[in-house]
């Protein structure tokens, strides 16, 4: 899964949004470290409908335009717990080594 | 429709029709939020005068060539992907081959190529003024490996060395150009333009679609150097009138030698494989065509000038002779490849 199709899935967790609440939203969540362009936005939100991570919720009028609200489906929550699970057990594994190997500089457990 | 609005709109047409009814009016939503300031009076002059940033149409540029090339477009869409790959395959040999080819060059001006006669005293080698400026020289190598990591399937290297070899050219012609080292000349900022658009086609090459066959494109790299950039860079050692092929005319040159080629082999072989390959070309005519006609003012400075346009026109009518034919043709086999895409159910009903 790549990183904006993680933070999106994310961003979509605890409530259904539009397209730039998923923008603002991921922003936020990455302490602006993913900032997406509408393009790579929807490349992703296209692959993640495509794929039933992510389905429409409902469309709302906004100042004359079509909102439309995306929601994370089940099988969506599913992938995601899966991904974090296998990124946090690649933290955890890389946590560990850190904290076995002395620093060869200091001498010192780092 | 604000004036924002249109022009996004219009950059979105980069997008095949299909995927533009399903999320046009969506995306075109999102991104007017994401101009809207807060402050009334600063969107409402975005509005009217804002435009979509270059990272912003960067994106879209990806994305319509990603999902031109995705296996669910129509069959028409994947013939263009195809071509703009083949395209960009080409031209960034072609860069590749000739960097290979300037080292050759450097290392006759710096005299190490005693066989070759001596080079004009115009062309003697300055001493680079500093490590810097050599490291800048340098950066345009980065073609090689930049082509080489393309044909190898990584993508997003071959992307980043390309970088490398786009932006020091630009920093320094910029510096040059403002500083009144450099005259103010067109040539340079087009040739640039291109490879910023050899850079964003790359993006025709995500993972699993398309594989590029590497045998060929590999054995292309040390063919071409042998048989075009060093009898190339031999001729105009032996030869000063072949000096006045700048980089545009030696565009035209190969593109239309290359058409040639193509012509004569398509005769005789199966046209539905070769469709992308005719595209292809017809891109890099276009490209090598537009390319002339920017830089001709270049040559009004120049001393040798009714040479020079001579020479530029000698190369547009052949490019045009052997291109029109091809883009005709192309263009007519195009008609017989379904256009419409393949029936999806609608991702996006409300469930």
């Amino acid at each position: 899964m790549t990183e904006p199709a993680f933070f999106i899935l994310t961003a979509l967790l605890d409530a259904p949004r539009h397209g730039y609440g998923i923008v603002a939203e991921v922003a936020d969540l990455s302490h602006g470290q993913v900032q997406l362009k509408i393009g790579s936005l929807y490349g992703v939100l296209d692959r993640l409908v495509g794929d039933g991570l992510v389905e429409l919720d409902r469309e709302e009028a906004w100042q004359g335009r079509l909102r439309r609200y995306y929601r994370v489906t089940e099988q969506g929550r599913a992938t995601l717990a899966a991904e974090a699970d296998r990124l946090a057990a690649n933290a955890r594994l890389a946590s560990a080594r850190l904290h076995e190997q002395r620093n060869p500089i200091t001498g010192t457990s780092s | 429709m604000s004036r924002l609005e249109e022009r996004y709109r219009l950059l979105l047409r980069l997008l095949p029709a299909a995927y533009r009814q399903e999320w046009e009016d969506d995306m075109v939503a999102a991104f007017l939020e994401s101009m809207d300031t807060g402050d009334p009076e600063t969107t409402a002059y975005l509005a009217d005068y804002g435009r979509p940033s270059l990272s912003e149409a960067a994106s879209i540029v990806a994305l319509a060539v990603r999902l031109r090339l995705r296996a669910d477009t129509s069959p028409r869409s994947r013939v263009w992907g195809h071509a703009v790959q083949l395209a960009t395959l080409m031209l960034l040999l072609t860069h590749a081959v000739m960097v290979t080819g300037s080292i050759a060059i450097a290392l006759w001006y710096s005299g190490k190529l005693a066989w070759l006669p001596a080079p004009a005293p115009e062309f003697a080698l300055t001493t680079p003024a500093s490590i810097w400026s050599t490291t800048w020289n340098l950066a345009g190598y980065a073609w090689l490996p930049a082509y080489l990591a393309l044909v190898l399937g990584y993508r997003r290297v071959a992307q980043a060395v390309a970088l490398l070899a786009i932006v020091p050219p630009i920093i320094t012609t910029a510096m040059a150009q403002a500083v009144g080292d450099e005259p103010l000349t067109v040539s340079p900022w087009a040739m640039r333009l291109v490879d910023v658009a050899l850079l964003l086609a790359m993006a025709a090459f995500p993972h699993g679609a398309a594989p590029v066959s590497r045998r060929p494109w590999l054995l292309a790299l040390p063919i071409g150097i042998f048989l075009v950039a060093l009898p190339l860079f031999i001729l105009q050692a032996v030869e000063p009138a072949l000096r006045l092929l700048d980089w545009p005319g030696l565009l035209c040159a190969a593109v239309a030698v290359a058409m040639a080629v193509h012509l004569t082999a398509r005769a005789t072989g199966r046209s539905t494989r070769t469709l992308p390959w005719s595209l292809a070309f017809t891109l890099l005519a276009a490209t090598a065509l537009v390319l002339r006609a920017v830089t001709l003012p270049d040559f009004l400075d120049q001393a040798e000038r009714t040479t020079l346009t001579t020479i530029a026109a000698v190369q547009v009518v052949a490019v045009l002779t052997v291109g029109v034919p091809l883009a005709v043709s192309a263009l007519r086999a195009l008609r017989n490849v379904p256009s419409a895409p393949a029936a999806t159910p609608n991702p996006t009903t409300p469930s």
